[in-house]
C-alpha cells in the first residue's frame, strides 16, 4: 500500500471533527460544514428491506441451513505443528550424534584388539587372491622378469609391487634363452582364529609344514590375555607350495594373503657361466702346469689356481644358494588368536552370546538408518514444503491484487 | 494474558446484531444496486458464520474481520461485473414529496448521494467504510490492510472529494 504524506495540522484538525460529528461531540465552528457533511453521509447510507432483514435474521438465528454444507477441516492446534517439528529435529539430531559416537567407540574397540578394519575388509580379497596367486604362478615360467602376484592395493599390508624384488640387470650376451627358468617364490599369510584353538592351530601349522616336506626355519608363540600371536618362518617345496597354502588357510580365517614371485634365471645362469669360465680355466692352468720346467712358472701356476679354486668354491656356494632359492619357497605366517566365535570378526561385542551391548549396538544402527531416511525425506520435503508455500502466498498475493483492481476505473 | 476467544453463536448473534445494518449500507454503496447488496451481505455474515473459530482478536476487532470477509465478498462480486456502481440511478426518491420547509435538507442529501456515487470507487469505499460501516480508522486500517494514521489521511482526503463534488456546479 503506497504511504501518503502526513497529515498538515489542520488537515489533522478536521480529520478530527469528523471524528467527533460521527461520535456526536461538538466540533467548532468553522468546521460546521464538516459535520452537517458527516450527518447527510448518515442519514444517506442505503438501508436493508424489511423483507431482507427478516430473511437474514432467520438464517442466522437458524445457523444459516440454506447454505450449501462444507467438510469441517479439523485445524491442528497452533502450537501442535512447530511442536512436531521441532521434536522430529531433535530425535534426528540426537540419533545423528549417537551414531557418530557409536562409529568412533567401534574405530577404537578395533583398534584397541589390534585389528584394523581393513584387515576384516581384505579377507575377500585374500581369497580371490588365493585363485589369483595360483594363476599367476603357472603364468611365472614364461615371465621374462620380476611378477608380483600380491593383493589389491587397498590391503593394508599388502607390499606395494615396488616392494618386489627386481630380477638383477645382467649383460644381454649372458643371457640364455634356451635355459631353465628359475623361480624365487614367497608367501605371507595372516589367518585368524578363536583364542580357545590358538595353541592347536600353530600345532596344525607345524604337521602342515611337515606333511608338505618344509621346514620350520624360525618361529615365535606369544599370548597376552585372550589374544595370542605366533610368527613362523616356514622354507616349502615350490612344488608343493601352493597346496601347502591351501592347507594352511584351511586352518583358521585368512585375513590377508599375499604372494610374491621373483625370476632369478639371469643370476642363476651369470653364475653358472662363471663358474664354467672358472672351471676351463682351471683345466687350462692345471695343464699348464705339468708342462712347467722352472720353479718360478710352477710357483706362478699354483698362485693362480688358488685363486680360481677359491672363485669356484665362491661361485658353487653362489649357485647353491640361488638353487635353494628355487626350490624352497618362503612363507612368513602369522597366527593371530582372538576373542570369539569365528575368529575373523572384528566388531566390537561378537563374543559367543547375543549380548545387551549388541542389542544396543544394532538399535543403534536401526535408529541411523531410520534417521537417514527421514533427513532423505526431510530434504524431499522442505524444499516442496518452502515452494508450495511460496505459490501459496503468490496465489494470495495475486487474488488480493486482482481484487483491489476491481476498485479501478473501467 | 489474551482473553480466550468467543465463537458461540451468541457471540456471533450480537456481532450481527452490532453490525447488520452498517455492513449492508457499506455494501450497498459499493456495489449500487440492492440485490447484488442483499446478496454479498448474505453470503458475508454466512462465511463469517462458518469461520467464526478462525477469528483471532489480536490481529483486529470482530467487526473489522466481518467487514474484511464483506469487501472480498463485494470486491469479488465487482470483478464478475467488472463495473462501477451506478448509485445515483437507483437511489431511492424518498425525498420527493418533502414538505417545504424540509426542500433544503432533501436537496442537500440529494446532492450528497450523487457526489458520493460520483466519487472514485476507492474514495467511495473509504467514504461507505467510514460513515456508513462505521468504522474506526484501526479497524479500516484492518480491513485495508494499511496502517491506522495512513486510513485516517485516507478518509480526510474522501472526504475533502466529496466536499469539493457537493459544492461543484451540477
Amino acid at each position: 500500500m503506497r504511504r501518503l504524506d502526513p497529515l498538515t495540522p489542520d488537515e489533522a484538525r478536521e480529520l478530527d471533527a469528523l471524528e467527533r460529528a460521527l461520535a456526536g461531540d461538538p466540533v467548532d465552528p468553522d468546521l460546521r460544514e464538516l459535520e452537517q457533511l458527516v450527518h447527510d453521509l448518515r442519514a444517506t447510507a442505503p438501508e436493508m428491506t424489511p423483507a431482507f432483514a427478516a430473511r437474514l435474521e432467520r438464517d442466522v438465528a437458524d445457523g444459516f441451513p440454506d447454505a450449501a454444507p462444507r467438510p469441517k477441516l479439523r485445524r491442528p492446534r497452533r502450537w501442535v505443528l512447530p511442536a512436531v517439528g521441532v521434536l522430529a529435529a531433535a530425535l534426528i539430531a540426537l540419533v545423528v550424534v549417537l551414531g557418530q559416537n557409536g562409529n568412533d567407540a567401534a574405530t577404537f574397540t578395533s583398534l584397541a584388539d589390534g585389528s584394523s578394519p581393513t584387515v576384516t575388509a581384505a579377507a575377500p580379497e585374500a581369497a580371490a587372491d588365493s585363485a589369483g596367486g595360483a594363476a599367476a604362478s603357472k603364468a611365472a615360467p614364461a615371465a621374462p622378469a620380476t611378477v608380483t602376484a600380491n593383493g589389491s592395493a587397498g590391503s593394508a599390508r599388502t607390499p606395494a609391487p615396488a616392494a618386489a624384488v627386481p630380477a638383477p640387470a645382467q649383460p644381454q650376451a649372458l643371457q640364455r634363452s634356451d635355459a631353465p627358468r628359475k623361480v624365487q617364490r614367497s608367501a605371507d599369510l595372516t589367518i585368524t582364529t578363536p583364542s580357545a584353538k590358538f595353541e592347536t592351530t600353530s600345532d596344525a601349522v607345524i604337521r602342515t609344514v611337515d606333511r608338505f616336506g618344509g621346514i620350520v626355519a624360525a618361529s615365535s608363540i606369544g599370548r597376552q590375555g585372550a589374544h595370542g600371536e605366533a610368527s613362523f618362518d616356514l622354507r616349502i617345496p615350490t612344488g608343493r607350495l601352493d597346496d601347502a597354502l591351501a592347507a594352511l588357510s584351511k586352518l583358521g580365517h585368512v585375513s590377508e594373503r599375499t604372494q610374491d614371485l621373483q625370476d632369478i634365471t639371469s643370476s642363476f645362469t651369470s653364475v653358472q657361466d662363471r663358474l664354467t669360465e672358472a672351471r676351463a680355466e682351471r683345466k687350462g692352468l692345471l695343464a699348464a702346469l705339468a708342462k712347467a720346467t722352472t720353479q718360478g712358472q710352477i710357483d706362478s701356476l699354483k698362485a693362480r689356481l688358488r685363486t680360481v679354486r677359491a672363485t669356484l668354491g665362491r661361485l658353487g656356494a653362489e649357485r647353491a644358494s640361488l638353487q635353494r632359492r628355487a626350490d624352497l619357497s618362503r612363507v612368513s605366517l602369522t597366527l593371530r588368536g582372538v576373542k570369539g566365535k569365528s575368529g575373523g570378526a572384528t566388531t566390537p561385542g561378537a563374543g559367543d552370546h547375543w549380548t545387551p551391548g549388541d542389542a544396543a549396538h544394532d538399535a543403534l544402527r536401526v535408529l541411523e538408518v531410520m534417521a537417514g531416511v527421514a533427513l532423505i525425506a526431510l530434504a524431499i520435503a522442505v524444499p516442496l514444503g518452502l515452494l508450495g508455500l511460496a505459490i501459496a502466498l503468490g496465489a494470495r498475493s495475486l487474488r488480493r491484487r486482482e481484487r483491489e483492481r476491481a476498485l479501478d476505473p473501467a | 494474558m489474551a482473553e480466550p476467544v468467543n465463537t458461540s453463536t451468541a457471540s456471533f448473534d450480537a456481532l450481527y446484531r452490532d453490525s447488520a445494518r452498517d455492513l449492508y449500507a457499506y455494501v450497498r454503496t459499493l456495489l449500487g444496486d440492492d440485490a447484488s447488496a442483499e446478496d454479498v451481505t448474505a453470503a458475508a455474515f454466512e462465511r463469517a458464520y462458518r469461520r467464526r473459530a478462525s477469528f483471532d482478536p489480536q490481529r483486529g476487532s470482530q467487526r473489522g474481520w466481518l467487514f474484511g470477509i464483506a469487501r472480498n465478498a463485494a470486491l469479488d462480486e465487482l470483478r464478475r461485473r467488472r463495473r462501477s456502481a451506478p448509485l445515483v440511478g437507483e437511489l431511492p426518491d424518498e425525498d420527493a414529496s418533502a414538505p417545504d420547509e424540509e426542500a433544503d435538507l432533501a436537496v442537500r442529501r440529494t446532492t450528497v448521494r450523487a457526489a458520493l456515487a460520483a466519487l472514485p470507487p476507492r474514495e467511495r469505499e473509504l467514504v461507505a467504510l467510514k460513515f456508513h460501516g462505521g468504522l474506526s480508522n484501526a479497524e479500516l486500517a484492518t480491513v485495508l490492510g494499511t496502517s491506522e494514521s495512513n486510513a485516517g489521511t485516507r478518509v480526510h482526503r474522501a472526504v475533502m472529494k466529496l466536499r469539493e463534488a457537493c459544492h461543484a456546479p451540477s
